[in-house]
């Protein structure tokens, strides 16, 4: 079943839209998804007062969101299965906890979007927030398993505390990026802020481009001169197919620095020649 | 007993007789070919039989760059096993042993779809404690430092259920022909996917039957067999003019993988003036006690039905 939602108008409070998952809605009948209520700041709302509905028959569930979102948070959150497109800007925490299926954006997103992923796919067209993939105050680990894929630019400590899985940023990122990394993948296509790797204990961070400070990344990282052909060509290939301004990466043989020393020291940033 | 003759070649009424193994696949790849077959052929090494060598194993085939994972030629390789737990035993002593000591190699899982069994998992260890994991496309990788930069293995591997002891006797008037015989049949079985010939070259001698006069030992000489003994044992198998029996041993993936291989054997054999001097063919069976495959040989010479499972 395909839902649709167009919106309205913007509301003028945020709205948490954390109920609408595909697989529960393809359960319900469309009065039944009208009448879903909604959180708009402190009161309640029903989806049909937002949102016109339009419901087709198909095989696959997905929920298709249509007009400028921005104020809409925590859509796709936790979500399992299906598939969610949201044709328009997003607001915060999107795909927070996503534990399978797929969420794409064909604008920008807020806050932490990807924060705590497990599992499933984010694709996103325009720019991300700050604290893209990372984890929410308070709590030790970031995206834990998604593929998170940004074409655009992304803001201050993206990857933040992140664990496990990919993410990939097409454009720059804002200062801190890849802090407390735990461990996981965050390429970047373009520049980088200061801060880089602060905190990062393991992990992979891929540059496309030099360090913005020629000092590099700091003191507590130092370059290794050693092979890794293999490990490089399975993740360079990876990266090549995500997005397309990692297309260049192949036969490329990065610099790698190794750090951060004042934590684990596990981490590498792996610089690829420009 | 209904003897087919093919272009001079007896086809004996038989069967072999072959019983289930666990077994796995890995892709060892390397800088160079040289390198994957120093790794792929002691990693393999001393594994001719279960009987002793706790696993049979044998390089399946060479890999090309478009083949492997990271792109590097490399071998594909079989490892058999009675159980589950002695070939995950034997995977980890083997590649610890072997492939992460040889330079340049890595090591990847051949198959998928199975249930997994440690590969990397525990060598990973190696790296006391300087070892990294990354998830790239849904497979755990481990890279543990070593002198010449990193070795790369898959965290596991996945264990299928296999069909090992296949069999061709090849019974022919002399050694050299026999050799021959047995060479020209290996080669042509090399060229079937799934399969190993575990033994030296392919070929063993010292074919067995189960037990023995003396107690303990599980396996002794396939009398029946020897033409030293033609004569003395009641059911010898030797008329004149044999002279020399050699023995192709298949372990497959699966019973239609072996049976294709003895298939292969049967009609490099059986081609007119394909080997000079060999007199019949026929296989190793233990009156169908042991294992619940059974091969039968004119059957495998006419299309139609697979191997019996008993």
């Amino acid at each position: 079943m395909t839902l649709t939602l167009t919106l309205k108008e913007a509301p003028p409070l945020r709205v948490d839209l954390d109920s609408l998952v595909p697989a529960r809605l393809a359960t319900l009948a469309t009065q039944a998804i009208e009448r879903l209520p909604l959180r708009l700041g402190s009161d309640t709302v029903a989806v049909a007062d937002l949102f016109r509905v339009r419901v087709a028959t198909d095989d696959a569930p997905l929920l298709r969101l249509e007009g400028d979102l921005s104020r809409f948070d925590r859509i796709g959150q936790a979500l399992a299965t299906g598939r969610i497109d949201v044709r328009g800007p997003a607001g915060d925490y999107l795909g927070l906890g996503l534990a399978g299926g797929s969420i794409a954006v064909d604008g920008p997103v807020g806050d932490y979007a990807a924060a705590e992923a497990a599992s499933g796919r984010i694709t996103i067209a325009g720019r991300a927030g700050d604290f893209t993939a990372a984890a929410l105050p308070g709590n030790l680990n970031g995206m834990r398993g998604a593929t998170v894929i940004i074409d655009g630019d992304a803001g201050e400590r993206t990857g933040d505390r992140m664990r496990r899985g990919t993410l990939i940023i097409g454009g720059q990122v804002g200062p801190l990026a890849g802090s407390r990394m735990v461990a996981g993948t965050l390429a970047v296509a373009g520049p980088t802020g200061p801060g880089l790797a602060t905190g990062m204990r393991r992990g992979s961070l891929v540059l496309l481009r030099p360090f913005a400070d020629p000092a590099g990344p700091g003191p507590m990282f130092s370059a290794v001169d050693s092979d890794f052909p293999v490990f490089w060509t399975l993740l360079s290939r990876l990266l090549m197919r995500e997005h397309r301004a990692f297309a260049a990466l192949a036969g490329t043989i990065p610099r790698r620095l190794v750090g951060d020393a004042s934590v684990d020291g596990r981490g590498e940033i792996l610089v690829a020649p420009s | 007993m209904t003897a087919q003759v093919i272009n001079g070649v007896q086809i004996d009424e038989t069967f072999a007789e072959a019983f289930p193994m666990k077994a796995t696949r890995l892709i060892i790849t390397a800088r160079n070919l040289t390198w994957a077959r120093h790794a792929g052929t002691t990693l393999t090494g001393f594994a001719t039989s279960v009987i002793a060598c706790g696993c049979e194993a044998a390089i399946e085939r060479e890999l090309t760059e478009d083949e492997t994972p990271d792109g590097r030629p490399g071998l594909a390789v079989l490892l058999f096993s009675m159980s589950g737990r002695e070939l995950a035993r034997q995977v980890e002593r083997r590649v610890g042993q072997c492939a992460l000591t040889c330079p340049t190699t890595a090591v990847f899982a051949g198959l998928q779809d199975g249930e997994p069994i440690a590969l990397g998992r525990n060598l990973r260890f190696f790296g006391d404690g300087w070892q990294a994991s990354k998830v790239i496309d849904g497979r755990r990788y481990w890279r543990v430092p070593v002198m010449d930069g990193e070795f790369v293995c898959e965290e596991a591997t996945a264990v299928v259920r296999g069909v090992g002891g296949g069999n061709l006797l090849l019974l022919a008037t002399g050694l050299d022909d026999c050799l021959a015989a047995a060479e020209a049949a290996v080669a042509a079985m090399h060229a079937v996917p799934n399969v190993i010939l575990p033994f030296p070259g392919g070929v063993v001698r010292s074919g067995s039957k189960v037990g023995s006069k003396y107690a303990g030992l599980h396996a002794s000489t396939n009398d029946a067999f020897c033409p030293a003994l033609a004569g003395l044992v009641v059911d010898s198998e030797i008329r004149a003019p044999v002279r020399c029996v050699l023995e192709i041993v298949i372990d497959g993936l699966t019973d239609g993988d072996v049976a294709a291989a003895m298939q292969a054997g049967i009609d490099a054999l059986t081609r007119p003036a394909a080997a000079p001097g060999l007199v019949r063919i026929s296989a190793g069976n233990y009156g169908g006690k042991l294992g619940p495959f059974h091969f039968h040989l004119q059957r495998l010479q006419a299309p139609g039905p697979g191997p019996d499972k008993r």
